[in-house]
């Protein structure tokens, strides 16, 4: 993967001054993003470079805020990483431009209560019908056990 | 079935040839396929007379797995409700029995017995095909 | 009025080993439409993971799945010995990817076993599973459990191979690659299985790259990426993968693929086991692991698996995110039973190697 050339070619879609680009294990670079940004830097990625597999988006709560990361991989891993306040948690969806990744977001939208706006179908994955407990990756959310023993 | 000879052949019938179901209610498949090895030519339970049948309605015992998730607990009610009398259970796995290691987790009541009534329990994760047959048999003898 | 017709798979249907809603619309003979419903085998293991040790999540990330949970614990280790910078020494990861190679044997055996069945070829099931007997009595006598095997630890693997045991596996992996190809041969030339898999369940690969389908099924359809030649993780840096690939991309193509792949793998594991060098199986691993993230990829029986860990310096994961192949098949499950008839849809639901475990977590 020809991270110099991903980045010049970011660097050119996005009003950004500059890219925060940080290394991690195992082969894998993160970029970080606004969220208004997103949309556009995936559709960069797909129409000016090879890049064009999604591996998965992870979403999860840290330090206050809701941080949506959306992996690709094309020979090594490529992150881009995007942060949502609490109480505004709503990006743009990205299934028009990658129909794969919409498992993905309907994941984290019944997991971590984020909005996909444009999202044909954002039913429940995998929580049951019946369920009333809130988001469970969410940091307030606590495991029946732990509501015993914290008492 | 009031003639007693009558009732002591169903009874032998019974014994020797009892039809299981099998019910994976959130397991993580390694049970399953033991319960499906069953079936292969290296223990063969057809032998013993146990045939793994596809509908509730033709089944006397209910062979379940899985820690039962919240989405199968009313699926799992109804196919026990759908066999007929008289019917056994019996949970196979450490999931089944209490839960296992998902025991604690938000959509996860931990074990059958939640939720039905279980006449043996198999523990062991996964649950080896001998011991399976050894809890067929046990509950074939206390038919009696 | 409207001659459709809905009618539901599962979850509990003999086509299915495990639960999952289908509701398949149908008119006439043909298929117009389906829905999925997931969840059933939910247990919600992203957010119990946090509550316990990296130890012990060990023993419960082997359990998302029976089938593949090898390398299941394998892309665990690899992400949390990344982050601890330990670097496990060569044995150890040899052995680490002889039982992937072997548990890629025992799953592909197993899933052609449920394409027989599936489709009213019983005898490939016994067939299938009878020689997958031999595949879970090696990994037995390598670690102790026919299906899950509790071989690997952070740091390494905790098992280790004697001359007595090296013996015993090479003549029974040379018995089960007889076996397999003898398999292979068979489905080869046998025209009722060609009928009923040529031309079901096609996808293009321009559908696979849209839906980033990954796996045999990606092979199946020209797609030419497989995670042990392209990323050379655990022993495969050492090891040069041929990989099978197709262009029908239909379910008779997949089952070639995986055929050729189980053939593959039984060629590696006699390589690994030849060239397995000296020395220790693992190294000491500290209790806490220092605050960063990973990613880590590795190539399951069905595709690629990633897990995504965040430490934060304590002894429990901060966040770990398990992405399963078989996700990736789901989501072109509607596409694929487009305008099939009625009597095929077994053997579109089969083609997929559906691991729900895997995909509901």
């Amino acid at each position: 993967m020809n991270l110099p050339r991903i980045l010049e070619l970011l660097q050119e879609v996005l009003p950004v001054a500059r890219l925060e680009v940080q290394t991690m294990p195992i082969d894998e670079h993160s970029i970080t993003l606004p969220p208004d940004n997103l949309h556009a830097a995936v559709r960069a990625l797909l129409e000016r470079s090879h890049v064009y597999h999604l591996s998965t988006i992870t979403g999860q709560d840290v330090d206050g805020q809701i941080e949506l990361l959306y992996h690709f991989w094309e020979g090594g891993g490529l992150t881009l990483r995007t942060s949502l306040p609490r109480e505004q948690t709503s990006v743009e969806t990205i299934t028009d431009l990658i129909p794969g990744a919409s498992f993905y977001e309907r994941e984290i939208a019944e997991m971590l209560q984020v909005t996909f706006v444009g999202h044909p179908n954002l039913q429940r994955l995998l929580l049951p019908d019946d369920w009333t407990g809130g988001p469970p990756l969410r940091y307030e959310f606590t495991l029946p056990d732990d509501r015993e023993e914290g008492e | 079935m009031s003639q007693p000879w009558l009732r002591r052949v169903v009874r032998w019938a019974r014994r020797r040839s009892p039809w299981v179901l099998h019910y994976n209610s959130g397991g993580c498949n390694g049970c399953d396929i033991e319960i499906l090895d069953l079936l292969t030519p290296r223990y063969d339970v057809e032998r013993l007379g146990i045939l793994k049948e596809a509908s509730p309605r033709h089944a006397d015992i209910l062979l379940c797995t899985g820690p039962v998730t919240r989405q199968s607990r009313d699926r799992l009610r109804r196919i026990y409700e759908q066999m007929p009398a008289p019917k056994w259970v019996i949970a196979i796995g450490s999931c089944a029995c209490s839960g296992g290691v998902f025991a604690g987790g938000y959509n996860v009541e931990g074990g059958v017995d939640q939720l039905l009534p279980v006449d043996v329990y198999v523990p062991g994760c996964p649950c080896r095909p001998e011991a399976m047959i050894d809890g067929i048999l046990t509950l074939l003898e206390q038919v009696q | 009025m409207s001659n459709r017709m809905t009618i539901p798979i599962g979850p509990q249907h003999p086509l299915l080993k495990e639960p999952l809603s289908f509701m398949i619309t149908v008119e006439g003979e043909r298929v117009v439409d389906s829905t999925l419903r997931l969840g059933y085998v939910h247990r919600g293991i992203e957010r119990l993971c946090q509550t316990k040790t990296y130890v012990q999540n060990l023993h419960l990330f082997e359990r998302v799945c029976g089938i593949c949970s090898h390398v299941h614990t394998t892309t665990y280790c690899q992400g949390v010995e990344a982050l601890l910078g330990l670097e496990v020494p060569p044995r150890g990861l040899h052995l680490r990817t002889l039982l992937c190679e072997l548990e890629r044997v025992h799953s592909h055996l197993l899933w052609l076993g449920v394409l027989g069945e599936n489709i009213g070829f019983q005898t490939i099931f016994m067939y299938a599973w009878r020689d997958r007997e031999i595949a879970l009595d090696i990994m037995e006598e390598l670690s102790g459990g026919r299906v899950t095997h509790s071989c690997n630890v952070i740091g390494g693997v905790r098992i280790d191979v004697g001359d007595a045991q090296f013996s015993s596996i090479v003549s029974q992996l040379n018995d089960l690659e007889q076996r397999v190809e003898k398999l292979l041969d068979v489905i080869q030339h046998e025209r009722t299985l060609r009928v009923r898999t040529q031309g079901i369940g096609y996808l293009s690969p321009e559908k696979i790259r849209n839906y980033c389908v990954v796996g045999p099924v990606a092979r199946a359809s020209g797609v030419d990426v497989d995670l042990r030649r392209d990323c050379k993780y655990a022993a495969y840096g050492w090891l040069h993968v041929n990989v099978a690939l197709a262009h029908e991309g239909d379910v008779w193509a997949r089952t070639m693929v995986r055929a050729r792949e189980a053939i593959e793998s039984l060629r590696l594991c006699r390589q690994l086991l030849v060239g397995l060098p000296e020395g220790p199986t693992q190294v000491r691993a500290p209790r806490r692991v220092p605050p960063g993230e990973v990613v880590s990829r590795a190539e399951a029986p069905r595709g690629e698996l990633l897990y995504y860990i965040r430490s934060d310096g304590s002894d429990k994961p901060a966040r770990v995110k398990i992405r399963t192949p078989t996700l990736t098949s789901l989501i072109t499950v509607h596409d694929q039973l487009e305008g099939v008839e009625t009597a095929d849809v077994s053997v579109v639901l089969s083609g997929i190697d559906l691991c729900i475990a895997c995909a509901d977590r």
